[in-house]
């Protein structure tokens, strides 16, 4: 018979017992460390025998909820309830370090976590999974959900439901799990819990009765949250009998055992020494190691159907581990789990070093930033104007955003990223399509009047959620980026939900500034894909003096050609400075000159007084702009500033 | 036979004025309501050459300049004193040069004499514009006529050897006015001219002016037309633009003391906020120093310690190159190989500078390689821009 103990001498407590979490899938959550104080219960813990809980008593749930609703703090309280994490008053999550992560309003991934709970006389096993905040990765998010039976959906007593708690439960409903809806911060003054609870009612059609009302901060109520969650979901399904099958949802690079993946045990068991084979790429791995995160990696000597563990199997890079990917023994093939898809990019960007010295040292840090996060596609890039460089392809503006900083800031790497473009497609008539990653890909004037069909772009859906009074600067919003209202519903007195179709380059950009300063900050805004549409697409392209500049061009909708090509040439006029000769800017599309600008030349450039003591001063002066030259890039006989390549992101108004 | 002695230059710091101007970012400061304490000062002044001549007694001096401030606020026997103290210290050369700043004032006028019994024997007016209003809302106390005269009185005291500074771009000035001023001024002009573009210098009364928008100065444009039109009203009536800012007529004219800044050549500064550089004879080391800005606390080092010297540092071989290249390239003869080979220690021009930007340069017209003379220097054309061109040559 199997020991299933959590053995005591198997606890890898550091002396600091900082519980670091190594990085998942995703690039934002390799930045969050939840850092617990942890003190183990002595003499406790081992006496867990994971082996004596069955099924029956297994809850796999996860927290939903917007930024700042209180994900963390719930989290914390439940761990502490249940003796994971000592009561010392410091457990406050640090979460969200990022600046780009706090702009956007995004949640950082945390920790999945096992707890042990009684309840009625029985000893339960409470598995938290926790899951990405964001839109970018709610494949990530559906893949954690799918690994659950019920979720928590958390809103804000005061702030009432968001656009991301409603993406976040349809990914919930869609998934077949049981929401157990919860009000947090009942006990603030602003809140307003009738109001946050009609929300939900209308918005979810759940009954107001059924709304727990607690404070995670305070403590406030905690004692119903974990009942509630074993009372209404339902324990996972799934048979001991049948062979092992297991679905990947989280993975991290760990420099000592290489991957770590995060599953959920449908059916069977696994156990040290067993071979699993991944139902998509059909690879074998041995099983090095299995265990439960308590809330470190605790290794126990089996895992059994229901339950959520780590496994370390010799998975050398984070590229062969696929969110969503069924697992099962090797010569017991199964049915893989529905829903498998890889990674898929949304949005592409050129990345190129400044100094084209520098490409050794950036790619080695794209390679060591990927290592974590395989969602980001690279592809080698030379551009004429840029050299050479990288097509990188992200799950959305925030992957790139964070992705562009962590690059910047941790690898002290002078950068420089070409506009934003989604992944267009073009459709031949002879049936044939292929997406453009790079507008250096989109067909030229000829090829387009030969041999295509349609040019297509790719839509979202979006749910904005706003108070009323921002209403029509929103709808504003919606439809100078090209939006097709859908509908606007109150989900109460004064708050409005508002769907919208719109093309994704359409938010790729500055969208969501615009979206936060319209509303002052009010308004939320989430988003799902919704496939392709025929659009008329055009490529823009910049010509200095004559010469196109390829890193500067951007396909674009026929519609935005005019505005955007003035406004291009405009801004590249005020960021160009003068130089020995006349600079024209033009602006072209199919051919035609949309736009044209002159930078005058300068004329006169002498410092008019240089004696003595005025030497070090000029020298000074004179390295400072030696560095300042270094980080232009000459195009022809044109020296373009950094500056000039953003000009182009932040297009429009 | 005796080794020729190295060239060696003297900038006296005077840090008085009567009057302060708005544009003016050298260090100074108002003649004290009490009196300039004349005795203390030079005794100071005196007392720091001492310290700093004494290492360079085998070098010989071509040069004294006495600038600030207002050097011509100065006593001329203290003028005295200090150019017959150098000349003990490191031998003056037959031709020395010795200059002395001063304002057109009356008062200032009437010491000019002294000062060349003195020993100045070179004379350079602070004149600055002749229009009335720009002189009184930059600061000066004087009138345009005022300083024709002092250039006329001192024409006959230093013939050939006056030289005064005039500056175009003040606000509101057109280009017609430009044109009228500076007909005058070179119909008064004796050998050599300084004409300056109003630059506008961090820290100055006129640069808060100018960020407040209280003041607006001719465009860019305008001033870059009104620089061209110096150079042509200048090349017509005989003078050289030998240097960005400078104008001769005669060979004999072009200031020695300047030239030897741009040309890289040696130079001990005393007074406060002076600047230094030359080669230690002890060490062989490339030194570059300031004296201490603040007149009192600098008079009071030099008494307790006899000098002022703020810092000292040791100027590299890089640095000095560079340094080399940008101010050689500010005069129309450039630089010499055989020049710039003597402070990189044998490292010709075409080694250290980016030659395919120069081989651009020239071919654009913008510089001038003259071979039988190995020697680097900008055209006409690309003087006016020269700060643009060295940031591409210089690697």
């Amino acid at each position: 018979m199997l020991q299933t103990r959590l053995a005591c001498a198997a606890w890898r407590w550091h002396t600091s017992a900082q519980w670091t979490r190594h990085c998942p899938a995703m690039a934002l959550s390799s930045s969050s460390r939840r850092s617990y104080v942890i003190r183990p219960a002595e003499g406790k813990r081992g006496e867990v025998d994971i082996s004596m809980i069955p099924p029956e008593r297994i809850r796999n749930f996860s927290i939903i909820a917007h930024i700042d609703h209180g994900k963390s703090t719930l989290a914390d309280r439940l761990l502490e309830l249940t003796g994971v994490i000592s009561k010392t008053g410091k457990n406050k999550q640090v979460l969200d370090k990022l600046k780009v992560e706090r702009e956007r309003g995004i949640t950082v991934k945390a920790q999945s976590v096992s707890m042990f709970y009684e309840y009625k006389g029985q000893q339960y096993l409470m598995n938290l999974i926790d899951t990405p905040g964001h839109v970018d990765f709610s494949y990530e998010v559906s893949r954690s959900l799918a690994a659950c039976q019920g979720t928590i959906l958390l809103v804000d007593a005061a702030q009432g439901i968001q656009a991301q708690t409603v993406a976040n439960f349809y990914l919930a409903f869609g998934e077949g799990l049981s929401v157990i809806p919860m009000l947090n911060k009942v006990d603030l003054p602003t809140a307003e819990p009738e109001r946050a609870a009609k929300q939900i009612e209308s918005a979810f059609e759940i009954e107001a009765d059924r709304i727990l009302k607690i404070s995670a901060k305070t403590g406030l109520g905690i004692e119903q949250v974990l009942p509630a969650v074993i009372e209404q979901t339902p324990p996972p399904p799934g048979s001991a009998e049948k062979p092992f099958k297991a679905l990947l949802f989280d993975t991290w690079y760990d420099t000592y055992v290489g991957v770590v993946c995060l599953m959920a045990v449908k059916d069977g068991s696994i156990c040290r020494g067993d071979r699993i084979v991944s139902s998509h790429s059909g690879t074998k791995y041995e099983v090095m190691e299995v265990g439960v995160m308590h809330p470190e990696q605790t290794p126990t000597t089996l895992l059994r159907v229901g339950q959520v563990g780590y496994i370390v199997c010799n998975m050398k890079s984070i590229a062969e581990a696929h969110v969503g990917d069924t697992f099962y023994r090797d010569r017991f093939p199964v049915e893989a789990l529905p829903g498998f898809v890889p990674a898929k990019s949304m949005v592409f960007a050129g990345v190129f070093p400044i100094d084209a010295g520098e490409f050794d040292r950036l790619n080695e840090s794209i390679q060591k930033l990927t290592l974590n996060d395989s969602s980001v596609s690279v592809h080698k890039e030379t551009s004429a104007a840029l050299g050479q460089g990288w097509r990188l392809g992200f799950l959305g503006t925030l992957h790139m955003d964070v992705f562009r900083q962590r690059l910047e800031e941790e690898y002290d790497t002078n950068i420089l990223i070409t506009s934003p473009t989604v992944p267009y497609q073009i459709k031949y008539r002879d049936g044939t399509s292929k997406f453009i990653r790079t507008p250096a890909d989109f067909p030229d004037a000829n090829t387009m009047n030969d041999y295509v069909e349609s040019t297509m772009e790719p839509f979202v859906i979006s749910t904005l959620i706003f108070p009323e009074k921002y209403l029509g600067s929103m709808l504003e919003l919606c439809t100078t980026h090209r939006g097709e209202l859908q509908n606007h519903t109150f989900i109460d007195e004064s708050r409005v939900m508002l769907k919208c179709r719109l093309p994704m380059a359409e938010i790729v950009t500055d969208f969501f500034d615009k979206l936060k300063s319209k509303s002052q900050g009010f308004a939320s805004f989430d988003y799902e894909e919704a496939g392709y549409d025929a659009s008329d697409l055009v490529k823009m392209e910049v010509l200095l003096n004559g010469e196109a500049v390829d890193a500067l061009a951007a396909v674009m909708h026929k519609s935005s050609v005019i505005v955007a090509g003035r406004e291009i040439a405009s801004r590249l006029k005020d960021v160009i400075r003068r130089q020995l000769f006349d600079i024209i800017i033009q602006t072209t599309a199919n051919g035609k000159i949309v736009a044209r600008e002159t930078v005058k030349q300068l004329r006169k450039n002498v410092t008019a007084k240089c004696y003595g003591g005025d030497i070090t001063r000029k020298m000074k002066l004179l390295n400072k702009q030696k560095e300042g030259k270094k980080r232009m890039k000459r195009i022809g006989k044109v020296d373009l500033p950094h500056e000039a390549f953003l000009t182009i992101v932040k297009r429009s108004e | 036979m005796a080794a020729a002695r190295v060239p060696l230059s003297l900038y006296v710091h005077w840090p008085y004025c009567s009057f302060l101007c708005k544009f003016c970012a050298f260090s100074k400061a108002r003649v004290p309501s009490q009196g300039v304490d004349h005795e203390r000062i030079t005794n100071a002044l005196i007392k720091e050459l001492r310290t700093s001549l004494a290492p360079h007694k085998d070098k010989e001096l071509r040069s004294i300049y006495f600038g600030g401030g207002t050097p011509s606020l100065a006593l001329p026997r203290n003028i005295g004193r200090i150019i017959d103290e150098a000349n003990k210290l490191v031998p003056l050369t037959a031709d020395a040069e010795v200059t002395l700043e001063s304002n057109p004032t009356l008062a200032e006028v009437a010491k000019m004499r002294d000062f060349k019994q003195a020993g100045v024997n070179r004379y350079s007016i602070g004149i600055q514009t002749l229009d009335d209003e720009s002189l009184r809302k930059m600061g000066r106390l004087h009138t345009g006529a005022e300083g024709l005269a002092a250039v006329d009185r001192a024409k006959t005291l230093f013939p050939g050897r006056v030289t005064f500074d005039m500056i175009f771009g003040f606000e509101s000035q057109t280009l017609r006015q430009w044109r009228t001023e500076l007909e005058t001024a070179l119909d008064h002009a004796d050998r050599h001219i300084s004409i300056y573009q109003l630059t506008v210098e961090p820290g100055t009364p006129l640069f808060r002016d100018q960020r407040a928008q209280r003041v607006v100065l001719p465009s860019d444009d305008v001033q870059a037309q009104m620089y061209e039109m110096t150079v042509a009203m200048c090349r017509a009536r005989g003078f050289r633009h030998y240097e960005v800012s400078s104008y001769a007529s005669h060979p004999s004219a072009e200031s020695m003391h300047n030239t030897g800044y741009w040309r890289g050549q040696q130079w001990v500064g005393i007074g406060p906020s002076a600047h230094s550089r030359f080669t230690d004879p002890a060490s062989g080391q490339r030194i570059s120093s300031v004296r201490i800005p603040d007149t009192r606390r600098w008079v009071q080092q030099c008494e307790s310690v006899g000098h002022g010297t703020g810092k000292e540092l040791a100027v590299g071989d890089a640095e000095a190159k560079q340094e080399a290249v940008v101010f050689g390239l500010r005069m129309q003869d450039g630089i010499s190989d055989q020049c710039f080979m003597g402070i990189s220690g044998g490292q010709p021009l075409a080694s250290y500078l980016c030659m395919d930007r120069v081989q651009y340069y020239i071919d654009e017209g913008h510089l001038l390689w003259h071979a039988p003379t190995a020697c680097l220097a900008p055209t006409e054309r690309g003087l006016q821009v020269i700060d643009t061109i060295l940031l591409e040559i210089i690697p």
